[in-house]
């Protein structure tokens, strides 16, 4: 008997049972493309933790050399150039990653705790709780993200965790939204039937089953974007002096810096954050898309 | 057109409205809340004198009253930096940021639906198909801020297709001047790759469906009768979905082109402290917001009729 049921199964898993399959197999190339390249870039924060512990610059991030002011790249071995004040621009991008990880992180947690708080109230228990979710998530998608964040910079103090914990705050409605559908969906299925029918506490199926087991992807991929908005407001704020000020680098308060030498020529100051700025978002977008292609697609199947 | 026909569109149509005064409500309890727990006040910098102590709650639910009623009259106070009277201030500056929102948005559009529908009608197969989607997702992940400059750069210093500065007097204004803003804040603060993406997909979703396959066996237009479901709805719901993101990022190109904006007058009472002007500059923006989403409901409701019945 045990020795039928050991062929039977080897049998199901080489010819038939497609679930058995590595994710990365049956996925398309080009998202894996997408989610190689994003998690690259999510390396960039170790690569910054890392070498802003042990000291791998290749020059001090802060030391100004005045004989070599909006150096090109590769001049006397900065490898991205300098800034205007003689500091060198690669050691300052890499310590500028620290600028926006820690708070775009605060800002992807709270989105995340508060929508699928919220997203669960509202499609599990439905009826008021969902109106009032609906109402909350309307009143908050009613800001404009950067003019909410402005009020609460001349209500308080221009603090980067308070921002970000605005941001978080606009991002929740997403997740909400998508977290909300997900458990209407959900809660029609048989397997969520069988374990009410089980006896199973609610807390359990909901934190177990429906979150852990059915959400996950999803959340992971509202992360990334979520990540991607951080960056995104991070820099713009602090382009705008209200974010990271000026000793500590942050690539908002770089570009800002090297804008005022743009219209001179100097066009490389504020590009080289510019251009990192671009191509971090764009990693996060993609690893977002990419995650959402692969890990999303496959239920619907 | 009988009664009796419209009026379940009348009926839906004057709850979205009372929804969204109702939002409107809920914004200026926010925005009055945020600033009255506020630790300070502009005036405390000025005056050096000890704070009398917060007053109570109802005094605060009074106040908020007393506030609501003078906004309703439209007084909102006069800037506590300039003096002027901040509705008339949101009022003239808000007419230059409207102008910037529907342009952008008209431009994101215009880059968006063509590449929305090559993309849906090929698939992504193709080289141009994968050229333009990368394109949208680089241009939505380019920071508005360094483009600008770029812009300005090529476009004004450099090739002089602009006029580096415009006269004071609005007898020599030409729109076209106004271009440039409109395009870099169309291009950078839309999310093209979200907007993209999304057209594609409802358009896919709706020209795979069976009345479609009917239409096309009949001979008839497809174009015609997927236009409702999957181009129209989308469109609708996207602009008004990607109206805070373009007044949000209105702040930033406002200030990189010196544009005499909502956006830039907030940044400047961010700085200031200047509670009432910022007030004053939030409630417009929420209200720019609710009435693009009204918008939108109005074109469902016109577009669905089947949907007002549905929800009765």
């Amino acid at each position: 008997m045990s020795i039928k049921m050991k062929v039977f199964r080897q049998h199901t898993l080489r010819v038939s049972d497609y679930s058995q399959v590595p994710i990365w197999r049956k996925a398309h190339p080009v998202d894996l493309a997408c989610v190689c390249y994003g998690l690259a870039v999510v390396m960039m924060v170790i690569v910054s933790y890392a070498s802003g512990m042990n000291g791998w610059f290749p020059f001090d991030p802060q030391a100004i050399q005045m004989d070599l002011l909006n150096a090109l790249p590769n001049t006397e071995g900065h490898l991205l150039g300098t800034d205007f004040m003689g500091r060198d621009i690669f050691s300052r991008l890499i310590l500028g990653i620290q600028a926006y990880f820690l708070p775009g992180l605060l800002a992807v947690g709270i989105a995340l705790a508060l929508g699928s708080i919220c997203g669960l109230v509202s499609g599990y228990r439905g009826g008021r709780w969902d109106a009032a979710v609906t109402y909350a998530a309307n009143l908050v998608d009613s800001f404009p993200r950067l003019v909410l964040i402005l009020l609460m910079i001349a209500a308080f103090k221009p603090d980067i965790y308070i921002i970000m914990a605005v941001v978080g705050l606009t991002h929740a409605p997403t997740v909400t939204s998508m977290i909300k559908s997900k458990v209407i969906f959900l809660k029609q299925q048989n397997f969520i039937e069988a374990a009410v029918s089980l006896g199973l506490k609610n807390r359990i199926i909901i934190a177990k089953h429906i979150l852990w087991y059915n959400c996950r992807a999803l959340l992971i991929i509202q992360a990334t974007l979520g990540m991607a908005e951080a960056i995104l407001i991070e820099t713009s704020l602090s382009y705008l002096g209200f974010g990271v000020q000026e000793p500590m680098p942050s690539w908002g308060n770089m570009v800002q810096s090297g804008a005022n030498y743009f219209l001179q020529g100097h066009f490389w100051p504020s590009t080289a954050p510019a251009l990192a700025i671009l191509f971090t978002i764009l990693g996060f977008h993609l690893l977002g898309d990419g995650l959402n292609n692969i890990l999303e697609r496959k239920q619907g199947r | 057109m009988k009664f009796s026909s419209i009026k379940p569109i009348a009926g839906t149509l004057i709850r979205e409205i009372f929804a969204a005064l109702l939002l409107l409500v809920g914004v200026s309890v926010v925005v009055f809340a945020v600033l009255s727990f506020a630790p300070g006040n502009p005036f405390s910098s000025i005056l050096a004198a000890p704070g009398a102590g917060a007053p109570a709650i109802t005094g605060k639910i009074w106040q908020y009253l007393t506030w609501l009623g003078h906004l309703l009259r439209g007084d909102l106070g006069h800037s506590t930096r300039s003096g002027l009277p901040v509705f008339d201030e949101v009022i003239r500056t808000s007419l230059y940021t409207l102008y910037l929102t529907i342009g952008a948005m008209a431009i994101s559009l215009c880059m968006a639906v063509p590449v929305a529908i090559f993309t849906a009608r090929r698939g992504m197969a193709s080289a141009t198909g994968w050229a333009m989607t990368i394109l949208t997702y680089v241009f939505s992940a380019l920071p508005a801020f360094w483009f600008g400059y770029i812009v300005i750069y090529a476009a004004i210093h450099r090739f002089g297709f602009f006029p580096l500065a415009v006269g004071g007097s609005t007898a020599d204004w030409n729109w076209f001047y106004f271009f440039l803003p409109v395009l870099v804040l169309g291009f950078c603060s839309c999310g093209l790759s979200e907007m993209v993406r999304y057209l594609r997909e409802e358009l896919v979703r709706v020209l795979s469906q069976d009345y479609i396959r009917t239409a096309r066996a009949k001979g008839v237009s497809v174009w015609k009768h997927a236009f409702k479901e999957g181009f129209l709805l989308p469109v609708t719901e996207i602009v008004a979905a990607k109206v805070p993101f373009i007044l949000g990022g209105a702040v930033v190109v406002e200030q990189v082109f010196n544009w005499p904006g909502m956006g830039r007058l907030a940044w400047q009472a961010a700085q200031d402290r200047d509670f009432p002007l910022i007030m004053g500059i939030t409630l417009m923006a929420a209200l720019f917001v609710r009435l693009g989403s009204l918008l939108k409901q109005v074109v469902h409701i016109v577009v669905n009729p089947r949907a007002s019945h549905r929800s009765e």
